[in-house]
């Protein structure tokens, strides 16, 4: 008898933990579709100016032969110091979401030990932070709270401090890793060189071969407005499109929570129903051979 | 009439993207305009008003508060920290001209600037 209360108990608290996690799915899914309106509007706004800066990167290579002269452009082929700016959520139940750009984090950095380079970590969200606290690795900024709300300008002010660093010779890379919203039901890890600025060599249109005039033209005011626009929105754009994947991540999390209590309140259904069976068939035995024995 | 396309970005999504005949566009080292096979051209832009003027003839304006634009033979593209367009037709135009001197006075420029710009934005709705 014991037994029957048990398993329905059982299926009450499965079936609240079913209802939980579905209302978790429907508040992710409208986050998403608002979060998903943002990025594809910003996304037009970061591909121009990424656009603009490469093709300035390029008419100053054509320039100078022996590659580009300019810090925000300069490779240095051995890397002393990098800096690795990460991005988690804040929060978990989200799948694998923080697992995976934990694990290519903690990839890179292992590989860069093996060069032998100093790796500084700089955290946006608590997930990554405690992660990589509980470890006992030491990280040299953490942020929290900005990705679950991004704001441009403490997106700004955390990016610049690390730009600054690179500009005076303290890191000689800065790399951006954070999991990219791809649709409703992937995410994909994506890892980018924020600095030096990689002029990718994709295309080089043949209407930008004449020449180009620059204005103010005195010696590089205009790139220096650009490239910190660039690494300002770039930084932003990341933490939308990772706010993005962590909705999406989370939705599906919680439909396959919701699927799976569904599933396990059908089977613990089954089994009461079993159990009581049995209940039923002992007792209508003990009556029987009761009524026997009287013979 | 020859036709160019104008572009305008901002973090908000494209505001204008359509043929025009000529721009005028407040550059950091001064207002300049822009026809139609105009030579490749990168400048910043200051806090004021972006002058279009559309393939039908009609003109519109563009308060910004600060930017980039890249003029190439065919293509204008700007691509703005903050705009409110300014039109003639449809849309409530004194909303939006509140609107646009509101974003005017927020932008990081000198008071000069802010102040000339502001005053073109009003001298700009009368015209409309």
């Amino acid at each position: 008898m014991a037994n029957l209360k048990e398993i329905k108990r059982k299926i009450g608290s499965v079936k609240n933990t079913a209802k939980t996690t579905n209302a978790m799915k429907l508040v992710s899914s409208a986050k998403l579709r608002r979060t998903e309106e943002l990025a594809k509007r910003s996304r037009v706004y970061a591909a121009k100016l990424t656009e603009l800066l490469n093709e300035i990167a390029q008419k100053m290579q054509q320039a100078n032969v022996d590659g580009l002269d300019n810090v925000y452009f300069k490779e240095v082929s051995k890397p002393k110091t990098v800096d690795i700016v990460f991005i988690t959520a804040d929060k978990g139940l989200c799948g694998g979401f923080n697992a995976q750009t934990i694990k290519r984090v903690s990839q890179l950095i292992s590989d860069y030990k093996a060069q032998d380079v100093k790796v500084r970590l700089r955290a946006v969200g608590r997930k990554g932070v405690d992660y990589f606290k509980f470890n006992d690795i030491e990280l040299n900024n953490e942020v929290i709270g900005l990705s679950a709300a991004p704001d441009y300008a403490q997106a700004a002010e955390f990016i610049n401090e690390i730009a600054d660093s690179y500009v005076n010779g303290e890191t000689d890379r800065i790399i951006l890793v954070h999991n990219g919203y791809v649709n409703m039901i992937t995410q994909e890890i994506k890892q980018d060189q924020l600095l030096p600025i990689h002029p990718s060599k994709l295309e080089l249109k043949e209407t930008s071969t004449s020449e180009m005039e620059v204005e103010p033209d005195d010696d590089d005011t205009l790139l220096d407005a650009l490239v910190k626009r660039y690494v300002e929105y770039t930084m932003y754009y990341s933490l939308i499109d990772s706010l993005a994947a962590e909705h999406s991540a989370r939705m599906q999390a919680m439909d396959a929570a919701t699927n799976n209590a569904k599933e396990m309140v059908k089977s613990l259904t089954v089994q009461y129903n079993k159990a009581r069976q049995e209940a039923i068939t002992t007792e209508l035995i003990e009556i029987i051979s009761g009524m026997e024995s009287m013979k | 009439m020859e036709l160019m396309k104008l572009e305008i970005v901002t973090p908000n999504g494209v505001i204008f993207d359509n043929e025009v005949r000529q721009v005028t566009l407040p550059g950091s080292e001064g207002e300049f305009g822009v026809l139609p096979k105009h030579a490749t051209l990168v400048s910043l832009l200051e806090t004021g008003v972006i002058e279009i003027i559309k393939a039908d003839g009609k003109k519109v304006a563009v308060a910004i508060n600060s930017g980039y634009v890249k003029v190439d033979e065919e293509k204008t593209t700007c691509i703005v920290d903050g705009a409110v367009a300014l039109s003639g037709e449809g849309t409530d135009l004194a909303k939006a001209l509140n609107e646009a001197k509101e974003l005017l006075k927020k932008a990081e420029s000198s008071s000069t600037v802010i102040a000339a710009a502001v005053s073109k934005v009003e001298s700009i709705g009368k015209t409309l």
